[in-house]
């Protein structure tokens, strides 16, 4: 399907789950008591080839309808999803989710793996005047799931990648790079030699 | 033979206790307090705790969840600090407006720009005055933090007593 599929965005709707978003962008402004409407403006980044960011982007405030643009829709070599939580259970409930989703919507899945969890363990003082040799230990683990999808059109990238990071658990973040396929460049298209041979044979 | 096998046991014993280094020592340290973070000590048996009181720290992850749930702690994203500062100020709010009516510690779920605030509560109040405080909570919070807050209140007759200690 080119054209993305009509999703009723209510307003209300938009406060709804965007999952594990770095809070360090535009925040909102606050709900006006009694309604739970929202508006939330998010701009647009543009999309180059093999970026990584994070999920706080391209949602429109205004509902969308069904577009037919002439212009051809961009190609996805590889949309690889990273998640990152706490709990490796949520994780795997995830995983399953996005795998159910995608499957739904005919998207090929390339490989779901799992990557070797990070500790990060600091050491403190126990006490708070002196007993230096008295210490206590915290860590703090990462675990991971990634997620690869294979050779999607932009449109059925935006929808399943807003899908997906709608129903995003707390405490779980997303991290998504897209790969863009770009047709070849006609200069570039034939090497050089072959139109001018002439020339090298001088220069060399 | 029993007498036989125990008189060789317990000259074993000796052998073994003239042939080490032979000499004695009682090791002192400086005081080691033992751990006493979020850990309710053994008593007489007449204090109710809830579960969560009840299992000690190095239990989360374990047995035990985590009550507030963000991103902040995580390898490569930020704001941990101040999503701290946030849940104290929350859980403080909070356990002043409904002064006695907590029945057990309050849980923070941030999805997206939403900050989910789940509470357990006693029937100590009228629903009305209830449904008051809960309006006057959210709307007051939403103003401070500048994003939607929700109150997801659930509420008990008594409190969840999991354990006596």
């Amino acid at each position: 399907m080119a054209a993305p599929m009509a999703l009723r965005r209510e307003l209300f709707s938009l406060t709804r789950i965007l999952g594990g978003i770095s809070l360090s962008g535009p925040r909102a402004l606050g709900a006006c008591s009694g309604h739970r409407k929202c508006n939330i403006i998010r701009s647009r980044l543009p999309l180059a080839s093999s970026t990584s960011f994070h999920t706080a982007t391209v949602f429109s405030s205004t509902p969308s309808s069904v577009t037919v643009t002439e212009e051809p829709d961009t190609l996805f070599q590889k949309v690889s999803l990273l998640v990152k939580g706490h709990d490796r259970s949520v994780l795997d409930s995830y995983e399953l989710f996005a795998t159910m989703a995608a499957k739904e919507l005919g998207i090929t899945i390339n490989k779901v793996h799992e990557l070797p969890k990070d500790m990060e363990r600091f050491t403190l003082l126990k006490s708070v005047h002196i007993f230096k040799n008295h210490r206590v230990q915290y860590e703090m683990r990462t675990h991971y799931r990634c997620i690869e999808l294979s050779h999607l059109t932009g449109c059925t990238a935006q929808v399943f990648l807003e899908y997906v990071q709608r129903n995003l658990p707390e405490g779980v973040a997303m991290e998504v790079t897209k790969t863009a396929m770009e047709k070849v460049p006609d200069h570039i298209l034939e090497p050089m030699w072959e139109d001018h041979p002439t020339d090298d044979k001088l220069s060399q | 033979m029993a007498a036989s096998l125990s008189s060789t046991a317990s000259v074993r014993l000796l052998s073994s206790l003239f042939s080490s280094s032979g000499s004695r020592a009682l090791h002192v340290t400086t005081v080691c307090c033992k751990n006493r973070a979020a850990r309710v000590r053994v008593g007489k048996g007449d204090k109710p705790l809830t579960y969560e009181q009840a299992l000690p720290p190095h239990q989360i992850g374990h047995r035990k969840g985590w009550l507030s749930q963000h991103t902040g702690n995580l390898r490569g994203e930020e704001g941990a600090a101040e999503r701290t500062i946030e849940d104290v100020f929350v859980r403080r709010f909070m356990f002043g407006t409904f002064h006695g009516c907590l029945a057990n510690e309050i849980v923070i779920k941030r999805r997206g720009n939403v900050l989910v605030v789940c509470a357990l509560m006693l029937q100590k109040l009228p629903p009305q005055k209830f449904y008051f405080l809960i309006g006057y909570s959210e709307s007051l919070l939403s103003h401070l933090y500048k994003c939607p807050v929700k109150l997801e209140v659930q509420t008990l007759q008594d409190k969840a007593v999991y354990k006596y200690l």
